[in-house]
């Protein structure tokens, strides 16, 4: 007894000693950051110094119009981005999986090409693609799809338009391997079945495989929308700082102006990040409720 | 397995084995950052030639930052100093904030013994903070309005009646009658910088701050501008692009027949040499219906600084009183070279006789002699109060622009409107 | 007869829009490749047949800008984040999972907890911090924050789930060590899950950008993704060189890709099984 107790504290010992490197980095650099931000967020910097501003920085927040917008584009590029890619990737899985028998893994591997590239690289390439005098307009031009010259990076509504394009090259390929998994683990009996009856191509999609994969249809939404709410590299590279005139500014990169190019406010920034958190918050809770919150 | 095990060997391999190809910094090494290769960086490569002569045990090292300079050197403060160089190039309009937000980060050159006399005081005025001058002030920013002369031609008209003072409403017409004749539009416009309107603005003598610091943008001046603005975009004469380098590629390229620039930009027309002989500079329009507008402007300029942390700040401070701020044959010669060698004019006004000021340039339509039109037009630039949120303006200011010229502003007391709102909410005042 | 026509005509527009995707896909790589050989002026404009100026743009990617030096940075900060990362995570994980206590598991609750805090909230604090340690400018910054992964616990520890405790317990009655249970039958046998681990923090280190781009002042420190995005707003761009670089950071990870596909997806997927 007394030897299976010790023997028991032994195992326990091994446990933290496992754990011990993860937790001191852990505190170091995730919970003394968080608690630190409770301290930041009530100082007005100005340069080297700093003075105590209460809730003055939430006050501001309230007030600046330029956060809101940035926030604002954040929803709308998930209201529109995320459902355009989705379906995209959903029609693409769909047919590598049921649709053809040739070239099928071929496919697949050049659909997920983009995702190797890094978000610095690709908005790189976007960037100098649609350039006014770029690459893109002119093949739109040659092939007189358009008459003039879009400005796709200068324009406040096509730079959106820019920023959607690129978010769905870079991610639907991601989220079409999601899909395929699902599918792939959806017994193929059941569509033999299916057959049997007479049920058309078109209505086992509809009754039989959609509502097999609104799982991973959900996890892959709740992953993007996350994705969308920490937008930086894009707007900050592929339309310069969120330009133009703040038309793809998004709330992270906002945030980044704030303490880094615009006044060097980090109380500031810190009081616009308790926002982000609070949304993510949000989206966490709503992604437990609707995944049942079992562990996946 | 075997394939990771072998991929992580060779990738630690590389990472332990593959020296660091950094630079050594020695003992007598003074770091200096610059943000244009072609121009600002070309500059301090001549003058470090120059002090190596005498000191060849000084190695001058140049680095070049070219996103963000002033982001980086306030995040390095922010870290007490980290990773800062010895010497930094500033923004004339950029200093006045880490002067006074930052106080004591730079020697104080005065103190040092540099004689301010001799540069031009509209230079000064933004380095000097309580008796004390920090800067070793570089270039001017002599502005004209840039023409190409073959399309002008195409357009049935002839280059050299235009070399002279005009106003906005002349070099409108002007360019109505090159897009009808040839389809290009006259100017090439960066949406994502103020220079167009700053220029006009400032061709006026007029300033976007008030004395006390506080924004001033209902100027008669600012007003005329972005009338001026609103009317080239309505005739179809502004080309706007999407960031710097897209908009030398615009006119550098012949997207567009002209465009608003200062002197600084020679070095850029000059990295395209197809276009030689094609160039011709005029002055700057004159803001008509302005008291005060004249036919010249400033933008931009810039100057040096030594960071008081620097451990090598005594020699670095040798370096440039004897290199910039010296009468000595040699560095009187070298603002001769960067002259025509990148359109760098000093505003170390003993360097004024140098050859170079009344050279021809071949590159330029019929060889003009633009270093002595612009040294000509610099005359009368009035010294610009910045303060520290002149970039929170900036930005205000070039937003509200673009969204006059997509239409989505439709007249100037809106486009005023709307930089001010947005001034006022991303500083907090 | 008019059914069979009607299906080849839905195959034909099927297959259309295959291709179409996979055009779309691959062409941004094509032009990549492509625009390396081209003068700068070139790149822009869009040309897409190969040039002659790749020597030159290497020259300028590797004389003006130092690609090397930015590659083995690059590569430097992902491997040894890499290599302390996966071994500091799966030892918390597996002493998480198999060395189960109340403690422990209030202290992964909390963790978990933390995991929705996204990185924007966090740099500002971390970069007061690492200024106070003198840390900016220096690749430990980088390095040290990124260690610790609380996704990568979780994963490990998923993964983990699946191994029989049986083994360990037969292991510990020959006399085998707690460490050597680890090194020597946990990890032979768990190692596509630490491949895809190690894949997924490699990943996100070698395309980082926010938090090095705040980190970062000087040349000599600069990564890839850094270096591409000063490069592409310099005042003169180097287009061709850019495209060389952008090149180099995109071939490693390819490589990886093509090679290692079923770690990698499992990797980039992270917790879907």
């Amino acid at each position: 007894m007394n030897k299976k107790g010790s023997y028991y504290r032994y195992l326990n010992r091994i446990g933290w000693l496992y754990v011990t490197p993860a937790m001191a980095l852990y505190c170091v650099f995730m919970l003394y950051p968080i608690l630190s931000s409770l301290y930041l967020v009530t100082r007005k910097w100005k340069g080297f110094s700093n003075t105590f501003y209460g809730i003055g920085n939430f006050i501001r927040m309230g007030q600046d119009s330029v956060f809101w917008k940035a926030l604002g584009n954040n929803f709308l590029f998930m209201a529109i981005q995320i459902p355009i890619m989705v379906g995209l990737a959903l029609i693409l899985a769909v047919i590598l999986n049921q649709g053809i028998r040739k070239f099928r893994g071929t496919l697949r591997v050049i659909y997920f090409l983009p995702c190797v590239t890094s978000l610095v690289a690709y908005s790189v390439l976007f960037r100098i693609l649609m350039q006014t005098n770029g690459l893109f307009n002119n093949m739109m031009l040659n092939a007189h799809l358009i008459a003039q010259p879009i400005g796709w990076l200068n324009d406040p509504f096509w730079a959106k338009a820019t920023i959607i394009i690129a978010l769905t090259w870079r991610w639907t390929g991601y989220n079409m391997v999601f899909f395929l998994v699902g599918l792939q683990s959806i017994d193929t009996e059941i569509f033999e079945a299916a057959e049997v009856d007479g049920a058309s191509k078109w209505r086992q999609l509809i009754s039989i495989t959609l509502p097999l994969l609104v799982p991973v249809l959900l996890f892959s939404m709740v992953t993007s929308t996350s994705g969308t709410m920490q937008l930086f590299d894009e707007p900050n590279i592929l339309t310069n700082q969120g330009g133009p005139a703040n038309a793809t500014m998004s709330a992270a990169l906002y945030i980044y102006r704030q303490a880094f190019v615009l006044n060097s406010d980090f109380g500031y920034a810190t009081a616009l990040s308790y926002v982000i958190v609070v949304i993510s918050g949000i989206f966490a809770f709503i992604q437990i409720r609707l995944l049942g919150g079992k562990d996946k | 397995m075997k394939r990771i095990v072998m991929g992580l060997m060779v990738a630690l391999a590389i990472v332990v084995f593959v020296p660091g190809t950094m630079v050594a910094a020695g003992a007598k090494t003074v770091t200096v950052w610059y943000w244009d290769v072609n121009f600002n960086g070309y500059s301090m490569k001549q003058a470090a030639a120059v002090y190596n002569k005498t000191h060849p045990d000084v190695t001058i090292d140049i680095v070049e930052i070219p996103q963000g300079i002033d982001n980086k050197i306030e995040a390095g403060l922010q870290a007490g100093g980290s990773g800062l160089p010895d010497i930094a190039l500033f923004q004339d309009f950029i200093i006045e904030k880490f002067v006074q937000n930052y106080p004591g980060i730079f020697v104080d050159l005065k103190a040092a013994g540099v004689d301010y006399s001799k540069f031009a005081q509209y230079k000064v005025g933004p380095m000097t903070d309580k008796g004390k001058i920090y800067g070793i002030p570089f270039d001017t920013g002599s502005t004209g309005f840039w023409l190409r002369t073959d399309f002008l031609k195409q357009a049935g008209l002839n280059p050299d009646n235009y070399q002279k003072n005009l106003t906005w409403k002349q070099i409108t017409d002007l360019g109505v009658t090159v897009k009808a004749k040839t389809g290009k539009p006259l100017i090439a416009y960066d949406s994502t910088n103020i220079d167009f309107v700053r220029i006009m603005v400032q061709s006026a003598g007029a300033q976007f701050f008030k004395k006390d610091g506080s924004l001033d943008l209902r100027t008669p001046a600012m007003k005329q501008a972005l009338t001026t603005l609103k009317d080239l975009n309505d005739k179809g004469l502004v080309y706007v692009t999407e960031g710097w380098n897209n908009w030398i590629s615009a006119f550098n390229n012949g997207d567009t027949a002209g465009f608003l620039q200062a002197l600084w930009i020679i070095g850029t027309l000059k990295s395209k040499p197809d276009n030689a002989g094609k160039w011709m500079v005029i002055p700057t329009p004159l803001l008509s219906g302005v008291p005060g507008a004249q036919n010249a402007s400033n933008n931009g300029g810039s100057s040096w600084y030594v960071f008081s942390g620097s451990k090598n700040k005594d020699i670095a401070v040798d370096f440039l009183k004897s290199t910039w701020a010296s009468t000595a044959p040699d560095a009187l010669e070298f603002y001769n070279t960067i002259l025509k060698g990148a359109g760098a004019m000093g505003t170390y006004l003993p360097s004024r006789n140098g050859s170079n000021y009344t050279a021809k340039d071949e590159f330029f339509y019929k060889n003009q002699a633009v270093y002595a039109d612009f040294a000509k037009w610099m005359e009368k630039v009035p010294v610009m109060m910045y303060t520290p949120n002149y970039v929170a303006m900036t930005t205000a200011v070039q937003n509200a622009n673009l969204l006059m010229l997509k239409g989505e502003l439709k007249t100037v007391d809106d486009v005023i409107a709307h930089a001010e709102q947005e001034y006022k909410q991303t500083t907090g005042q | 007869m008019s059914s069979v026509r009607s299906r080849s005509f839905s195959r034909i527009f099927l297959w259309i829009f295959l291709l179409a995707g996979a055009f779309i896909s691959i062409f941004p790589f094509f032009w990549m490749i492509v625009g390396t050989t081209l003068n700068p002026n070139d790149v822009v404009r869009g040309i897409i047949v190969p040039g002659k100026e790749f020597g030159l743009n290497l020259e300028k990617a590797t004389k003006n800008y130092n690609l090397v030096l930015f590659f083995y940075n690059s590569l430097k900060i992902a491997v040894i984040t890499v290599v302390l990362g996966v071994l500091v995570n799966a030892l918390a994980a597996f002493g998480f999972e198999k060395y189960r206590s109340k403690a422990r598991e209030k202290i992964f609750a909390i963790l978990l907890l933390t995991l929705i805090i996204p990185q924007i909230a966090i740099v500002i604090p971390l970069f007061r911090l690492v200024s106070y340690f003198k840390l900016v400018n220096n690749h430990l910054a980088i390095i040290l924050p990124s260690v610790m992964s609380v996704f990568i616990i979780f994963f490990m520890r998923q993964n983990f789930k699946m191994f029989p405790t049986e083994i360990m317990e037969a292991a510990r009655v020959d006399g085998a060590g707690e460490l050597r249970i680890f090194t020597r039958i946990v990890f032979p046998t768990m190692k596509a899950s630490f491949a895809s681990a190690g894949i997924y923090m490699f990943l996100g280190q070698w395309n980082s950008y926010l938090w090095p781009l705040m980190t970062i002042l000087t040349d000599a420190k600069k990564t890839l993704p850094i270096a591409m995005s000063s490069m592409m707003y310099a005042y003169t761009v180097e287009y061709g060189g850019l495209m060389i670089i952008v090149c180099v950071s995109v071939l490693p990870v390819l490589i990886l890709f093509l090679s290692m596909q079923r770690q990698f997806v499992a990797g980039l997927l992270g917790s879907i099984k």
